[in-house]
């Protein structure tokens, strides 16, 4: 066990090491993250009159919502999409293929790396900034803390597993960077960071309930808020759970048929 | 008008690469076309639950978002070559090339490569401003039909403005803060009224990086809001200031390049 784990180890350090050389990014992020959560705190609030209550929130859940939103995706966010992208596009493939490693598991612990190394250097400062400057709600209770915590590990997986997906893309298309463009205001949208999935017309609940993106912000913040519990909280994270593997057999799958088609120029 | 020729060549030059995979263009214009439906899911979902935003109502939005909507189009159609700027022409040395040529560097920055699918944008926000000029009945006077393309060059200039200054940066540091997309990001923050905001962030959208120039300011004519008549006439100087000051960065930057080789 600990043979087969420890390349994907050193790939998740090695990725924490050259983000490391980036850091300065994590800077203007933190801004940008507030500036973010400003502006829906805004919106919200030209909104929001007294103590109305739009779809079960009122105006502190609803800043609570957008606050921690933001602040977990400083978390279970990475690039992997364009880092697949580029590594076909360049050739740099080629190599990498030599390796007796999974590209799938490769990616997927460079991401982890990536993600340990944010909840660090990005999540702690950006959450520390937030949390001073707007009245965020603790969670429900100890229990909805843990599944929150859970469900997050399930966000980190889905949303590395979709962007391996898309990621692969680039073994078809040229200009992938507009397919991943696409998938980032998609996921914004259909993952309820910007607005609660419960605000959307109802036929598109219904179909986002059929899909993952959902299980990205909107179920793991549900759960923090103490909007799902008890018994649905079990089926929610079993759902999540299930997604992720799926997801993750997805991509296992698609780069299975996907390598077959790959023409390296170069490398 | 030998410039317009030039740009006529490279353009149509730059078309004929792109259509040699129609396919691939296809698909770039819907995925392309799908991002902006995504962008405008949060208004229109917003506003399935509520009626109004501080007294502004749905289609006043969608004016605004459909005049950002085209000035940005423009934009990104031009924009390509800003992004890849650090590492394609100073790291990889082909600004070298450039420089050679008898043309102002700017100039062929820009129009060397263009965002095609992006004129999907423009036509997705001139949509959207006729459908909500429609719903609103807005009637347009000669004077107002005259200025509105007026406005939105002034847009496409600001939009321009900011990130060529932006991207000059990479003529003194390697973009290591990586500052380009953040900004980028707060493109959407400008299509809202700036009165929801507090007073710094309306300082910040107005004055330090003026994207409610290119975007809200410029509609309030069209939708009769007269409180921002002010701001309206100052959209042309605010577009000739950073239109300026772009210029100037940039021929800075130019000055204190040096070649990497090639």
């Amino acid at each position: 066990m600990t043979t087969t784990l420890a390349p994907y180890l050193a790939f998740a350090r090695i990725a924490f090491l050259q983000i490391l050389a980036y850091r300065l990014r994590y800077f203007t992020g933190i801004i940008t993250y507030l500036v973010n959560v400003t502006v829906y705190y805004f919106i919200w609030k030209a909104i929001y009159r007294g103590d109305t209550v739009i779809q079960g929130f009122n105006f502190p859940q609803m800043i609570t919502y957008v606050a921690v939103g933001w602040i977990i995706r400083t978390f279970y966010y990475n690039n992997v999409d364009r880092e697949i992208a580029n590594d076909i596009q360049q050739g740099h493939i080629a190599g990498k293929l030599t390796r007796p490693v999974s590209y799938q598991w490769m990616q997927i612990s460079q991401a982890a790396g990536e993600s340990l190394f944010r909840l660090m250097m990005f999540t702690v400062p950006t959450g520390a900034v937030i949390l001073l400057i707007y009245p965020v709600q603790a969670p429900r209770s100890v229990s909805s803390s843990g599944a929150f915590l859970i469900s997050l590990l399930f966000a980190f997986v889905i949303f590395a597993a979709i962007n391996f997906l898309i990621g692969i893309c680039a073994v078809y298309l040229q200009s992938v960077l507009g397919l991943i463009r696409a998938k980032y205001f998609l996921i914004e949208l259909l993952s309820g960071l910007v607005i609660p999935i419960n605000f959307f017309p109802d036929s598109l609940v219904r179909w986002s309930q059929w899909l993952p993106f959902q299980h990205i912000s909107y179920m793991p913040l549900m759960i923090y808020m103490g909007k799902v519990g008890g018994k649905e909280l079990a089926s929610v994270l079993l759902v999540e759970c299930a997604w992720a593997l799926a997801l993750l057999l997805a991509g296992k799958w698609f780069w299975h048929v996907a390598r077959l088609k790959l023409i390296v120029q170069g490398g | 008008m030998r410039h317009l020729s030039i740009l006529i060549h490279y353009f149509s030059q730059y078309l004929k690469a792109r259509l040699e995979y129609k396919g691939d263009l296809l698909i770039a214009v819907f995925t392309s076309f799908s991002a902006t439906v995504a962008s405008f899911g949060f208004l229109y979902i917003l506003f399935h639950r509520v009626s109004s935003l501080q007294g502004w109502k749905f289609e006043e939005l969608i004016f605004i978002y459909g005049f950002s909507l085209t000035c940005l189009g423009f934009f990104n159609v031009l924009s390509l070559n800003l992004y890849e700027f650090g590492e394609r022409y100073i790291m990889e040395g082909r600004f070298d090339q450039v420089l050679l040529r008898p043309l102002h560097s700017l100039f062929q920055i820009l129009f060397e490569a263009f965002r095609i699918e992006s004129l999907q944008e423009v036509l997705t926000g001139l949509v959207a401003l006729g459908y909500a000029g429609w719903k609103l009945r807005l009637q347009p006077t000669v004077i107002e039909v005259f200025l509105f393309p007026l406005m939105v060059v002034c847009g496409v200039v600001i939009y321009l403005s900011i990130f060529i200054i932006l991207t000059s940066v990479s003529f003194w540091f390697e973009d290591r803060i990586g500052i380009i997309p953040p900004v980028y990001n707060m493109i959407p923050f400008g299509r809202y009224p700036t009165t929801i905001y507090n007073v710094f962030l309306q300082f910040l959208l107005s004055w330090i990086i003026p994207f409610a120039f290119a975007s809200f300011y410029p509609t309030t004519l069209f939708l009769d809001r007269r409180e921002f008549q002010p701001y309206f006439y100052l959209v042309p100087l605010v577009a000739a200031v950073s239109g300026t000051m772009a210029l100037l960065v940039w021929n800075r930057g130019v000055k204190s390049y040096q070649s990497t080789g090639n």
